[in-house]
């Protein structure tokens, strides 16, 4: 098992591989929109997801700069995702419609669920592989490690694996690519590209 | 959790039992047996349920007058404290995987996980800190699928699968506006369908690496989860995740189709899911195998619904028999299925149970009798 690449993404600069590749400007309004403007990609859908979501979807291309994602099959690819504080961001934006503005919306409602944003990339990536979402008390990576091997018991070649963040106090995405390869995997190095420290 | 992986483990056995079954039939596994059986539906209509007054049918614990989640989550440690020991439960070979969707939602803005968890640790005694699977619909099934893993990784010797949730405005208020609530009990399959009923509800399987002293046995094959990768709300119109999804999960069990004598689908009552779900099956031509929907009779439990519905193929397998899938009266999907429109005696082998949700999430799992 190896890791491959590593991805962290703040308001403040985008990290891949341990490396700052961006500095986001600190009066930017729209950081995810930076980013997305940044990355030169096209896809309308991005500007209608929710923030989960959105982190998500920059995560996985700011990685495809690293990874070539076209050489696994459509369904060799597992999406192992976790937060804290599920989709708080959305369910915030659907309570406050419902208790304080009398009214409800349903683009607001359907991303009340942490697992759309593992949807939202196998559409964009046109993925049908294993797929799961889970609420831990705080990011584990023996965890991912321990989910990665269950995958790669069955058909599954390589774990999408990320923990994603979107809620009053912070917004942040860390992912990384495990395959079934030979190899090691060296935790602390990867806890320090991740800059794992600032998660909270 | 310090064992290593055995990679080569599909064939493993995994048992499957119940532990704990609390819906508006009854607040034991046999309350709902006997509830099933008589063909009983826990809908009802509830006056002012609605965003805006609606009378919207639903299927809620009328004995649970205030906080909701935290007390069905106790309610259902009465039976599970009479079926499993306490030295079971406290383990440190135990592990606890509870599958939701909103969890204790009423609560929110607060943590609405963190109650759960408290009284899982406190009240149950359990020691090792809980997993939580929330992947919507599906949750239920991939929760089991992951208490196999756990089982056939011989990291623990029991898993204890807890499917949870309840009616709330949150959600109420969230399907109405996708118009998505029925506005009589749901009609799963059903040409006059059309839309959902809400449920709550909370279920308890435990798969262990042991036949344990049940007087029943059931083995977990296999299974698996794959998405549409098509729409976040809208089911595929082709079935595709659906079909992935049943497709891995025959050949992770090493079985053919032709040896599946039940399906236990999804089915929500909606005019969308339904008819991707009769075109899946007919994909795979498993449209001929006895086949229903327990939404009739529960309601749609969310997280809590893989869990209710797997325990209910237990009771089919144990019993040999179908339950009708009530609300269902004339096909109303484009391709034939073949609905139980009475409970009635057949041979239960082999079952698939399937789900499919919000996100594009499609799971699927098959249970064997031993």
């Amino acid at each position: 098992m190896k890791v491959v690449a590593t991805c962290s993404l703040f308001p403040e600069e985008i990290v891949l591989n341990g490396k700052k590749i961006e500095s986001i400007p600190s009066n930017e309004v729209d950081w995810k929109k930076w980013v997305y403007s940044s990355l030169n990609i096209e896809y309308p859908k991005f500007h209608k997801m929710d923030s989960l979501a959105k982190l998500a979807f920059l995560g996985i291309s700011v990685l495809e700069k690293e990874i070539d994602f076209s050489t696994y099959k459509d369904e060799e690819v597992g999406l192992i995702f976790a937060n804290k504080y599920s989709s708080y961001y959305s369910d915030n934006k659907h309570f406050i419609n419902y208790t304080q503005k009398n009214m409800v919306s349903p683009s607001d409602f359907v991303y009340t669920l942490p697992n759309i944003l593992t949807g939202e990339i196998a559409i964009f990536k046109k993925w049908y592989g294993d797929n799961v979402f889970f609420i831990l008390k705080k990011f584990d990576i023996e965890f991912f490690i321990e989910q990665a091997e269950f995958m790669f018991s069955k058909s599954i070649k390589a774990c999408l694996c990320g923990w994603i963040e979107s809620n009053e106090n912070s917004e942040q995405a860390y992912l990384f690519l495990i395959e079934n390869k030979e190899g090691i995997v060296l935790k602390d190095e990867i806890l320090e590209e991740l800059i794992i420290d600032k998660i909270n | 959790m310090g064992k290593s992986t055995s990679m080569d483990t599909s064939l493993k056995n995994v048992y499957i039992t119940y532990g704990a079954l609390v819906t508006p039939l009854g607040n034991t596994v046999d309350k709902n047996f006997s509830a099933l059986k008589e063909g009983k539906s826990g809908i009802k209509k509830y006056t002012n349920s609605g965003f805006t007054n609606e009378n919207w049918p639903l299927a809620k614990i009328e004995q649970i007058s205030e906080n909701r989640f935290d007390t069905l989550l106790r309610t259902s440690f009465i039976e599970l404290n009479q079926k499993v020991s306490i030295a079971t439960l406290t383990s440190s070979d135990t592990l606890v995987i509870v599958s939701t969707t909103k969890a204790n939602i009423d609560v929110f803005p607060n943590d609405t996980f963190e109650s759960g968890v408290t009284i899982l640790k406190n009240e149950l005694g359990i020691v090792n800190e809980p997993i939580i699977v929330s992947n919507a619909c599906i949750s239920g099934v991939v929760a089991i699928n992951l208490a196999a893993d756990y089982i056939r990784a011989d990291k623990f010797k029991d898993v204890i699968v807890i499917g949870i949730d309840v009616v709330s405005d949150f959600v109420i208020h969230g399907f109405q506006s996708l118009y998505a609530i029925s506005e009589e009990a749901a009609k799963p399959f059903d040409k006059e369908r059309t839309g959902i009923t809400l449920g709550e509800g909370v279920a308890i399987v435990i798969l262990s690496s042991e036949k344990r002293n049940s007087a029943f046995h059931v083995k977990y094959l296999n299974g698996s989860s794959s998405n549409d990768a098509n729409h976040i709300s809208g089911p595929s119109r082709t079935g595709e995740g659906l079909v992935r999804s049943i497709q891995k999960t025959l050949e992770r069990s090493h079985i053919n189709k032709d040896q599946i004598d039940f399906i236990s689908a999804h089915g929500t009552g909606t005019i969308y899911n339904d008819e991707m779900e009769s075109i899946a099956f007919d994909r795979l031509e498993l449209n001929t195998k006895s086949f229903n929907s327990l939404k009739g009779y529960f309601g749609h439990t969310l997280g809590a619904a893989g869990v209710i519905e797997t325990i209910v193929c237990l009771l089919s397998m144990e019993h040999n028999l179908v339950f009708k899938s009530l609300g269902y009266t004339t096909l109303g999907t484009s391709k034939s299925l073949n609905l139980a429109t009475d409970t009635s005696q057949t041979q239960v082998n082999t079952v698939l149970k399937t789900a499919s949700g919000f996100g594009g999430g499609n799971a699927s799992l098959i249970l064997i009798k031993d």
